[in-house]
């Protein structure tokens, strides 16, 4: 684990910029590009999006204050990026978010780069009709097994409104599950 | 015990006056939830479902790292930048040629045109096109002569749209 004052302050150092992004980049490729492929679905997609997301990093280094942790605040910018891309994408096709979401899951049974069986296809169409806030709560506590604070920092939620959440999208998806296999 | 700093933050204590023993308010009620979510936790798959290429994450950093390097500014060759619309003229001039002897319904999209340049501009040789300009002199083209990308945008913007050439052959047409 790397000491994230002392990389920050060398970020934010014009001589020593690229050097420590290299580092940064390293420390925290597979982390965000997990939460942001388990949000939009494609690994391509995935991969545009961490991309966009280290040069927003990049760009933005010099205004990070350090009111929050380096990594809270990229997991922030990841996932704006990926809702962004979401948002583009069903702006450009006419269709509301609910419905890209659904149509991106449905491309997942043809995807190479998937490889789950039936269950785990419907507990992703599952996740996939949860309202927003509830989908990255589930992914980010259930697969990612992410303390409740830990995401109310990222997601700027109180903990409480986070369980609630977290209950709800558990609830949902098991209804969606039932429904679908019986 | 699991997160039990928000067990004391954000609920508050409630004791039982006999035992002196205090658990969290609410805490009854929670530990139902928590017993519910948990017993459906159990059912559900928790496999990563998704795959990456085998060398993503190394080639990854490589990737990123080209795209933050400031960008040095593009130096144009003047000589190209004068080919470029010499060939696309005669490339315009033989589609329309031919199209004109051979097709009496000369309305072309903007689209066909573009693609029929793209498609066919590597096949026109400088040779080519010296030979179609003869009153053209290409000494006089500095080869070393650069300009600005700003200048070539500008000048772009200020020139007539593929359009209003398609529209100025059609008129040279009918007349």
């Amino acid at each position: 684990m790397i000491d994230e004052i002392t990389l920050v302050k060398e970020l934010q150092k014009a001589q020593t910029k690229e050097k420590a992004f290299k580092k940064l980049i390293t420390e925290y490729k597979e982390r965000l590009y997990w939460h942001i492929r388990k949000i939009v679905i494609s690994h391509d997609d995935a991969d545009d999006v961490l991309q966009n997301t280290f040069i927003k990093v990049f760009k933005g280094i010099d205004k990070f204050k350090q009111d929050s942790k380096l990594y809270s605040w990229m997991y922030r910018i990841a996932t704006n990026e990926s809702i962004t891309f979401i948002n583009k994408r069903a702006r450009e096709r006419n269709i509301d978010i609910t419905e890209m979401k659904q149509e991106m899951v449905s491309n997942l049974q043809s995807d190479r780069w998937f490889s789950g069986n039936d269950i785990e296809l419907i507990l992703q169409e599952a996740v996939a009709t949860l309202p927003e806030k509830q989908q990255l709560v589930f992914n980010m506590k259930y697969f990612d097994h992410m303390k409740y604070q830990e995401i109310s920092d990222i997601l700027n939620t109180s903990v409480g409104g986070l369980k609630a959440s977290y209950f709800h999208a558990v609830k949902k998806i098991e209804i969606f599950i039932k429904k679908k296999t019986h | 015990m699991k997160e039990s700093d928000e067990y004391t933050q954000d609920w508050k204590l409630s004791e039982d006056i006999k035992t002196g023993f205090a658990v969290p308010e609410n805490y009854f009620k929670g530990i139902e939830n928590d017993f519910s979510l948990n017993l459906i936790e159990k059912k559900l798959p928790k496999n990563n479902v998704f795959e990456i290429p085998k060398t993503y994450f190394e080639e990854f950093d490589h990737h990123i790292i080209e795209k933050i390097k400031p960008k040095k500014g593009k130096i144009i060759n003047f000589k190209k930048i004068k080919l470029i619309p010499v060939a696309a003229t005669i490339a315009l001039i033989i589609f329309f040629g031919t199209n004109f002897f051979l097709n009496n319904t000369p309305e072309l999209s903007s689209n066909e045109i573009v693609n029929w340049v793209d498609m066919n501009i590597n096949t026109i040789s400088s040779d080519d096109i010296a030979i179609a300009f003869t009153d053209i002199n290409f000494d006089d083209i500095d080869p070393y002569f650069t300009i600005k990308s700003e200048d070539i945008i500008e000048s772009l913007i200020n020139s007539d749209d593929i359009d209003f050439l398609i529209e100025d052959a059609n008129i040279n047409e009918i007349n």
